[in-house]
């Protein structure tokens, strides 16, 4: 007997509270656990709790890493949200999944045909099988797609249903998803993630792989390519960063191999779509949307839509893009359709339905209406456009007063409510706070059209509710996700989506293109990245002399951290700062410091820059790998414990500012050791080399260009290598003491040391040249023109001359024009390059009659 | 009755657009009223992209893209049109009741027609009319039923009132009730507005009385089109001063759709030229377009109806 109290031994079955009259998927309706987990949950119990905490953190930990998140919309920080993941997955056994299966498929069959005819022949109206007012009525009958289906097998590709389990022991379908289901990259992560964790229980349950699911989607989206097209381009449409599932996009898009992609990335000339890409325009032949299809064309549908493309349905029309959904899929989400299934079903494959639907009346029916105002209480009332307010009311929880008005609203439109049966859905074991727990279940199945057939991902999105006894289960509401396991009769191997038991042959590797929207995004990272760096490494050197101004009492040490402090508002931008030479600030710079590091508010300050590092980085999330894309969640996360969230203080910030720089070198070293030298890394780098550049320049500007009297010109050159981390290549390369023409001569002019100004301005000059771009031989571009100059001004100057000046003059008049000729070109380039190359930020306009024209 | 329209509008652009698509509902069509001879557009610069297709509503669509850059965009349609006054005036004795053609709309007359073996194409088509009209009962993009609405409108809507009756009733108060304001109302401005201000345009006239119908549960629709207008006697007519108008129709069961004019009070004959119709506004936009770059653009549009004959 396991001891009750010993905490290790505490999650075995017999301490699960099951709650009366609900059924439970582990014990269906036995006095014992079913065989299955009973076997699954003894493997707990050996476990015990401690340990499976341990592994669940441990998934967590790996979730995070790697950036698996869920937008919560109306977030005011514009945060991400971690996914979570309950290390207890729902077990469903391969003779139930069969039921389940074929009735998905019968289902998305069915659906299928339903959509091909309300855009097609519209018999279902004609005959009657199908009011007009539940159609016309619902918003996601878009009038110009009618007509516009393209002749191909299937028309609803992707298909998805939210199923929860009745009392009585049967599958629900809840609602059907057509619009553009998500959840799928979800899943696949989850079980990603459990193979890790759980991976000793997971080996010995012989559990069906999703990677089948996957290799179906590829080849279900290669066959819509219109014109049987051998080799389609298929790119994923997403609304962009902020939306809620944009994870998903980013990791479904590099899981397939496509491009990821938003509106602006896609332009309609003569009737096709191309994608705007730093090589030109590249026809795209398949759209895989995650972008809602009221939203997908500004010209036809929603005018006022900034996530689409113009022209896009038209396109469509001519049949020279497919689009899985097609446009104007979300009518099969009317949730009024559900009581015409039946019916339906009958009429288009003789057939009953197989996965029943949660009882619904729609009110548009005068005998449905009456039967649903006379329910009130025990009916849950949903308006058929999801778009509305008031998504779901428990009729029993509202005010007599609220119920008047619920009824009046039915009443003058009908036609735009349903009512549902309220379901008490079944319960499985959670894991939570250290205990099992029964908590209410809601599967998200997902159903891909390829081939002949609809194939089935074995397993699903399984989510909790967080708190007991609360059915709304959802990921806006805070649920909690879990793996799905649906069991094999025999051991199953891994299958990579990417190997094929095909002959050893070379295949031509495809190069996909980089959008404009990406390079723009890269460049900026590259910049972010710099400007974060070079931040940090002034910083730290200006808190090194503000301690050893304390410590040794030292007047230089005074004048040469005054100099430090004003350099620091200089080169960050952060005016007024130090500049405005307040002699009392200069000796406590505490809070200015402060300010500089933590507050996100204030552009040029770290936090501010690390914020703009992070959300470009994450504009383009599917271009980093793992371990790239933990390195950039390292930077934004420690600096948040330690110095945001913090109450840290001067000192402590001197070793955040270490880590801070560890993680960025860690950051630049991953993405220089893994990333191709195409266009994506000429962008990167190049943003990388420009803020360099720049940033060296802005340094050398406020320090070196002045005139300091020979103690503090020791002391300012000093913390000037110290800042370009230079100190040790000077000492081994010099010998000597510090002076200003060998300290320029590093600095400016040395083409080997990755700090100096010509190893920049020369790494330039070679992305520059190596960027994909119309050429001519006779002459050179207006970046090439600028880099050049840039250049040579810098390799012509001679050191000494530089640092000859006139008995009175303050500053080194030279030196200090040969930088700012140098900014003023790398500027013009920055400019020169968003102008070539990113073009998308381009922004459209909607042309129409504003005001009325009628003058009668 | 024949009429030569020409309807031009003007874009100018402050920056260079480098990519335009547009849609154009400027092709007249053809119903039992009227009949286009020919419609020919003009556009500069010239389009490299050019479709034509039928929407769903029937309504001729012009689809054409302009793919090389430029500041100015001129789309000039010119359409000839014939006019035939004389049918259907004897429909405006039905005597139907508002009530009975709103039961009508609302009973699913489809169910058990395939049994009946005598006469069918013809109950067929009466249904399929029937079935088209009730989507124009419910609420639509810009016109959408309210409480505020049904109440101005009750007035009209006596019990056992033919139906008739009641739309022009309802035209004629809307006629006297509101004043023509162009500086009050855009597009964007809600119904709620209109009503409350009593001011408005001819669309925003049109959409007052689409939504007035619909809250009784009768089937109404929007109609884009031009009307001739007649210089004062003894003054010469001036070129290019006409304008587009708006006006509706209703669908009178067992008789078809019929319109009526509330800028005017009237009902149409000879002198409107229908372009479009639509559930309201949003679905006959005569012409709308997305340019990409184009800094701030200004508009001008000019419309002569010329009658020929």
């Amino acid at each position: 007997m396991p001891d009750a109290n010993s905490p290790a031994n505490d999650i075995g079955t017999q301490y699960y509270a099951m709650q009366l009259g609900i059924y439970d998927e582990m014990y269906a309706t036995e006095n014992k656990a079913l065989p299955y987990w009973e076997r699954f949950m003894a493997a707990l119990e050996a476990m015990g709790s401690e340990k499976l905490e341990l592994r669940r953190r441990e998934a967590q930990r790996l979730l995070r890493e790697n950036g698996v998140t869920y937008n919560v919309y109306g977030d005011s920080q514009k945060l991400t949200r971690p996914w979570r993941l309950d290390p207890v997955p729902l077990l469903i056994s391969s003779k139930e999944w069969q039921v389940i299966e074929e009735g998905l498929k019968q289902r998305a069959e069915l659906l299928n045909l339903i959509f091909k005819d309300i855009y097609g022949e519209q018999s279902l109206l004609k005959k009657g099988l199908l009011p007009g007012e539940l159609i016309f009525g619902h918003e996601g009958f878009l009038h110009p797609c009618v007509g516009a289906l393209q002749n191909q097998q299937r028309q609803l590709i992707i298909y998805s249903a939210n199923l929860a389990r009745g009392p009585n022991g049967r599958m629900w379908v809840l609602d059907d998803r057509t619009q553009a289901p998500s959840g799928s990259g979800y899943a696949l992560e989850n079980r990603t993630v459990m193979t890790r964790v759980l991976s000793d229980i997971f080996r010995e349950t012989h559990v069906q792989r999703l990677s089948g699911f996957f290799k179906a989607l590829r080849k279900g989206l290669a066959d819509i390519a219109p014109h049987n097209k051998e080799d389609p381009r298929i790119v994923v449409l997403t609304p962009g960063p902020l939306n809620e599932t944009y994870f998903e996009h980013a990791y479904l898009a590099s899981y397939l191999g496509y491009t990821l992609v938003q509106g602006g990335d896609l332009t309609v000339r003569d009737g096709h779509v191309w994608l705007k890409s730093l090589e030109g325009l590249q026809p795209v032949d398949v759209i895989l949307r995650r972008v809602d299809d009221s939203f997908c064309d500004p010209l036809e549908l929603r005018s006022g839509s900034r996530l689409g493309v113009a022209g896009l349905l038209e396109a469509v029309r001519r049949g020279n893009v497919a689009i899985a959904n097609p446009l104007g899929s979300s009518i099969l989400e009317n949730p009024g359709l559900l009581a015409f299934l039946p019916r339906l079903t009958r009429h288009f494959l003789n057939q009953e339905l197989k996965l029943s639907s949660v009882a619904t009346w729609w009110c548009g029916q005068r005998r449905e209406r009456d039967f649903v105002l006379q329910n009130l209480d025990s009916l849950v009332i949903k308006p058929i456009n999801r778009s509305q307010v008031n998504h779901a009311l428990f009729g029993g929880m509202l005010s007599s007063n609220e119920k008047e008005q619920l009824r009046s609203q039915i009443l003058a439109k009908p036609h735009l409510f349903i009512g549902q049966e309220q379901v008490s859905f079944s319960t499985l074991p959670a894991f939570i706070d250290n205990h099992i727990e029964p908590r209410n279940a809601v599967l998200r199945n997902f159903v891909v059209a390829s081939g002949d057939d609809y194939v089935v991902m074995p397993g699903g999105l399984t989510r909790v509710a967080r708190q007991k006894d609360n059915f709304i289960v959802s990921n806006q509401a805070g649920g909690i996700s879990k793996d799905t396991w649906v069991l094999a009769s025999e051991p199953e191997k891994p299958v990579s989506l990417w190997t094929q038991p095909v002959r050893n042959q070379l295949i031509e590797a495809v190069i996909e293109p980089l959008t404009s929207r990406a390079a723009d995004h890269l460049f900026w990272v590259g910049r972010h990245i710099e400007r974060v760096e070079a931040t940090a490494q002034l910083f730290r050197t200006v808190l090194l002399k503000f301690r050893e101004t304390l410590e040794f009492k030292d007047p230089v040490d005074n004048d040469c951290l005054a100099v430090l402090l004003r350099t620091l508002t200089q080169v960050t931008g952060t005016y007024p700062g130090f500049v405005k030479n307040d002699a009392h600030q200069l000796k406590t710079p505490q809070t200015e410091l402060l300010a500089l590091a933590k507050d996100s508010q204030r552009s040029g300050s770290l936090t501010a820059n690390i914020q703009a590092l992070v959300q470009s980085a994450f504009s383009i999330r599917d271009f980093w790998s793992h371990d790239t894309w933990r390195s950039v969640d390292n930077i934004q996360r420690r600096w948040h414990q330690r110095v945001i969230n913090y109450d840290c203080n001067i000192d402590q910030l001197q070793s955040s500012l270490d880590e801070l720089i560890t993680s960025i070198v860690a950051f630049t070293g991953l993405t220089s050791e893994s990333m191709t030298r195409e266009a994506a890394w000429l962008m990167l780098d190049s943003g990388r080399r420009l803020e360099r550049a720049l940033t060296l320049i802005a340094l050398l500007r406020s320090t070196l260009a002045l005139r300091y009297e020979h103690a503090l010109q020791s002391q300012v050159l000093e913390a000037v290598l110290v800042s370009t981390d230079s100190l040790t290549i000077y000492q081994r390369r010099y010998r000597s003491y510090i002076q200003l023409p060998m300290v320029l001569e590093l600095l400016l002019l040395d083409e080997s040391h990755p700090r100096s100004l010509t190893y920049q301005l020369y790494q330039l000059s070679a992305n520059i040249g190596a960027l994909p771009r119309t050429r001519s031989k006779s002459h050179l571009s207006e970046e090439e023109c600028l880099i050049l100059k840039a250049y040579t001004d810098v390799r012509l100057v001679n050191v000494l001359k530089l640092t000859q000046v006139n008995e009175n003059a303050g500053i080194y008049s030279d030196l200090e024009s040969v930088l700012s000729n140098t900014a003023d070109l790398l500027w013009r380039l920055a400019e020169v390059i968003a102008q070539t190359y990113f073009s998308h930020s381009q922004t459209s306009q909607l042309m129409m009659i504003k005001v009325s024209e009628d003058e009668l | 009755m024949k009429y030569r329209i020409t309807h031009t509008t003007l874009y100018n652009y402050s920056q260079t657009v480098d990519l335009c698509q547009s849609e154009a509902r400027l092709q007249p069509r053809d119903f039992w009223r009227q009949q286009c001879q020919s419609t020919l557009f003009e556009i500069l610069p010239a389009p490299i992209d050019f479709h034509e297709r039928i929407d769903y509503f029937g309504n001729h669509v012009a689809y054409f893209a302009v793919q090389q850059a430029h500041t100015q965009l001129i789309v000039t349609a010119i359409s000839e049109v014939t006019i035939f006054p004389e049918q259907h005036t004897f429909d405006l004795f039905s005597q139907l009741s508002w009530e009975q053609a709103r039961s009508q709309l609302q009973e699913t007359p489809m169910q058990g027609h395939s049994q009946s073996q005598q006469g069918q194409s013809q109950i067929q088509d009466l249904s399929l009319d029937m079935l088209d009209a009730r989507q124009y009962v419910i609420d639509s993009p810009m016109v959408t039923t309210a409480d505020e609405l049904g109440s101005y409108a009750q007035v009209s809507f006596l019990p056992n009132r033919p139906l008739l009756e009641v739309v022009r009733d309802l035209m004629q108060r809307i006629y006297k009730d509101f004043t023509y304001d162009p500086t009050f109302t855009t597009i964007a401005t809600p119904l709620s507005d209109v009503l409350s201000h009593r001011r408005g345009v001819c669309q925003d006239f049109a959409h007052l009385a689409i939504a007035c119908l619909r809250a009784y549960g009768i089937a109404a629709r929007y109609v884009s089109g031009y009307v001739e207008t007649r210089p004062e006697p003894g003054k010469p007519r001036t070129v290019g001063a006409d304008a587009s108008h708006a006006w509706f129709a209703v669908y009178i069961p067992g008789i078809g759709w019929l319109d009526f004019d509330p800028t005017n009070n009237t009902v149409p004959l000879d002198q409107h030229i229908t372009l479009a119709w639509g559930r309201d506004y949003a679905d006959v936009t005569p012409l709308k377009g997305i340019a990409f770059g184009g800094g701030q653009h200004t508009l001008s549009v000019s419309v002569d109806v010329l009658k020929l004959e």
